[in-house]
């Protein structure tokens, strides 16, 4: 034989056992259920965890086989939005409750209550009433968060504030003192997220029907709002951003803001980054408004794409069951440093007993703890358009605080607004705060 | 059909050049279809992802439509709806404000290109540095001009260092600054792009003109006013038209440094049309608003050819 025939055959072998080796595989990854799950946000930091579970998994469920996805938040809508008409939804997606309110009223979610069957008493009730949408459960409760607020003592004791403000009304006048004594921001409220700010004070934003934003209640809040602005009480930075985090905690880091309404987990990039803020860092709990709600409960939960049904729909379920087990909840919270939303998980020494050395994060963690029976996800719903309406809100208080605008001519305008667009509807609305 | 045939070949024979005629029509034919050929694949894809979408997306402007249930057409509606709401008006108003950004990036690019334009050593390296934001990604910008921007950022820092001013400035806070901040970066990130265009155009424009000026006894500023701009013309147009419809379609500075903030005093026209569908789902008003934006992008693209077009005489 020649060389070259040789050479030839030996080729021929070796495609045709390519094509062997590629067909097994094939077949083999045909046999299996392949379940694609996307997080919000959690790469790097949490990569070892979930490839340890995706294994650990994956080594226990020889038919099933996984494929994490991590997604930023701000594009997260954008994808899954694009995938669900694409109809290439993944099978489980991680979602905070408001998104999955607004996916599950357009029918792109797929309610879990069959799926979820006896594991329901596993989780929190708070978390399961949180995802629970015209009497059905729409995800697997993942983990929660609740704010505390820390404080700089060493700008508190240089302004001489001896009391730690348990309301809001003392907690603006706290800032604006702030500033005057000792040049530095009070603090930064989330007012990009206006709505949820009146609701937490237990001032409404529709009844029976009609915008209510505009009574001497709502303007007496937002007016002192504005005071602590132009007392230069709040922190400027960002301030109107729906997300003011990133710029407080950097405020806060670098001594420019005595107080700081964030999750215990803030505290360990304070720790991390700036070590003498921290040594004069205490915590308190934030102030509790009208409705006896902790403000700060943000639940994240694996919700189910609607679309996703048969073997693919019960080993997802039986994978999210996985990944929000007692076990691996209680891991993730201490790694993230979140609260978990399973009873057992919640009830661990970890988070209800207080070392004699504790620092303040762990005092915090102790504080949220406590708090997670009064946590809940705050948003609006029940009004149709409400982006719409709510951007003219938002942008009225904008305006009223920056005193742009007077604060009661600003809400009345808004309130106007919304009244037209909620008048021709057939039956009265009440925006509710969910739940 | 055979008699036909015979009368034909003796037709043929009888008028010899009838017989040459038909090849010849049938190469001028294959001339004909050949370049369609070529452009097929090309005229394909942009029926696909062009004009069937933007076909699609207009007819969908007029009908009332969420992505699960299918659309129903409901006239004017999306249109009324935006004109009952202020923020669309101020955006298109910001997307006209942005066309200020045009004359400074045009000028800036062509004083840039002709600083550029010679042989001095390291000259390259300028080029690069220049066009280094061209290539940056808009999150890092953002982010960078962010910081920047900030009230412990660089630019207060130094406005404060030299007493410029005393309270930092709210670059992205104010409502009536931050338009203009975001209007700096796009400047910012342009003038690369442009300048190379016209590094490309000077150094196509022949020596010979600018040496019988020279010969001729004309000045520095005559010859780069007499002879450089009018050969820079028809550059001028297209980078005139390029950066007018990228002034009326910004979006990524928007999305990233301010999201439209503070009191919608930096929304524009396609930030509006982004946030409406995918904030709030509203893809029917989206595509209203865009439709409205591509109104106004013809027309302002129809005025720069209407004035800036080299006129020959």
């Amino acid at each position: 034989m020649s060389r070259a025939a040789a050479l030839l055959r030996l080729i021929g072998m070796l495609l045709l056992a390519a094509v062997t080796v590629c067909g097994c595989a094939r077949t083999s990854a045909a046999d299996k259920v392949h379940i694609e799950f996307w997080t919000m946000s959690l790469k790097p930091k949490f990569t070892p965890y979930f490839k340890a579970l995706v294994a650990q998994y994956e080594a226990s469920h020889p038919d099933v086989e996984l494929e994490w996805v991590d997604v930023p938040w701000d594009t997260l809508q954008t994808k899954l939005t694009a995938a669900i008409v694409a109809g290439s939804a993944p099978a489980l997606v991680q979602l905070n409750v408001p998104w999955a309110y607004d996916y599950a009223l357009y029918g792109a979610l797929r309610p879990i209550d069959d799926l979820l069957g006896a594991d329901r008493s596993a989780y929190t009730e708070g978390a399961i009433a949180d995802l629970t949408f015209n009497g059905h459960v729409y995800g697997f409760p993942h983990y929660n968060s609740v704010n505390v607020m820390a404080y700089n003592t060493a700008l508190f004791r240089s302004a001489g504030i001896t009391r730690v403000p348990t309301t809001r009304d003392e907690q603006l006048a706290v800032a604006s003192q702030i500033k005057a004594r000792t040049g530095q921001y009070g603090f930064s409220p989330a007012l990009g997220k206006i709505a949820g700010l009146m609701l937490e004070e237990g001032l409404p934003l529709v009844e029976n029907g009609k915008a209510v934003f505009n009574s001497p209640a709502h303007v007496a809040f937002v007016t002192k709002l504005a005071d602590a602005y132009k007392a230069g009480g709040l922190l400027k930075d960002k301030l109107f951003s729906e997300d003011n985090y990133p710029a407080s905690i950097d405020a806060y880091k670098s001594g420019r803001m005595a107080m700081l309404e964030a999750p215990p987990s803030a505290l360990t990039r304070v720790r991390d980054d700036a070590a003498d803020i921290y040594a004069v860092t205490d915590v308190a709990p934030v102030p509790i408004g009208a409705r006896g709600i902790a403000a700060g409960g943000w639940l994240f939960h694996f919700a189910m794409p609607k679309g996703t049904d048969g073997a693919v729909a019960r080993e997802a379920a039986a994978f999210a069951k996985f990944l929000t087990n007692d076990v691996n909840q209680l891991a993730f919270a201490k790694l993230a440093g979140a609260f978990p939303t399973s009873r057992k998980a919640v009830a661990d020494p970890h988070f209800q007993r207080l070392r004699t050395d504790a620092g303040a994060y762990d005092k915090a963690m102790a504080l949220g703890a406590q708090r997670m029976d009064v946590v809940r996800t705050l948003y609006v719903s029940g009004v149709p358009g409400f982006e719409r309406l709510n951007k003219r809100l938002q942008d009225a208080v904008e305006a009223a605080i920056i005193g742009r605008k007077d604060v009661k001519t600003a809400l009345d305008d808004a309130a106007a607004f919304w009244n037209g667009k909620l008048a021709p509807l057939a039956r009265p609305t009440q925006a509710a705060i969910r739940p | 059909m055979t008699p036909r045939a015979g009368i034909d070949a003796a037709s043929a024979d009888r008028q010899p050049w009838r017989a040459r005629a038909a090849p010849a029509s049938r190469r001028l034919s294959r001339r004909a279809v050949r370049p369609w050929l070529f452009l097929a694949p090309a005229l394909l894809l942009l029926a696909l992802f062009t004009f069937w979408p933007v076909l699609w997306g207009s007819y969908l402007a007029f009908t009332e439509y969420n992505f699960l249930t299918p659309p129903r057409f409901v006239g004017l509606a999306n249109f009324e709806d935006l004109i009952e709401d202020p923020v669309f008006f101020i955006s298109l108003k910001n997307s006209l404000l942005y066309l200020l950004i045009v004359p400074a990036i045009q000028l800036g690019a062509i004083v840039l290109a002709v600083l550029v334009n010679n042989t001095l050593p390291g000259i390259k390296l300028f080029r690069a540095a220049f066009y280094v934001p061209v290539v940056t990604s808009v999150s890092v910008v953002g982010i960078m001009w962010g910081w920047m921007y900030n009230e412990q950022g660089l630019i207060n820092a130094v406005l404060q260092g030299l007493h410029i001013v005393n309270d930092p400035v709210g670059w992205l806070s104010d409502d009536r600054l931050a338009l203009f901040s975001v209007m700096v970066v796009t400047l910012w990130r342009g003038l690369g792009w442009y300048m190379v265009l016209y590094l490309a155009a000077l150094q196509a424009i022949p020596k010979d003109l600018e040496e019988a000026a020279r010969l001729d006894g004309a000045t520095r500023w005559q010859r780069f006013w007499r002879v450089t701009v009018p050969m820079l013309m028809p550059t001028i147009l297209l980078c005139t038209v390029l950066s007018t419809l990228s002034a009326m379609k910004v979006l990524e500075e928007v999305l990233i440094m301010t999201k439209g903030g503070p009191v919608s005093s930096t929304y524009t026209g396609l930030y509006y049309a982004y946030d409406q569908g995918i904030r709030a789902f509203n893809f029917p008003r989206a595509l209203a608003a865009s439709l409205v934006v591509s109104v106004f992008c013809v027309a302002v693209a129809w005025l720069n050819f209407r004035f800036l077009r080299p006129r020959h005489r």
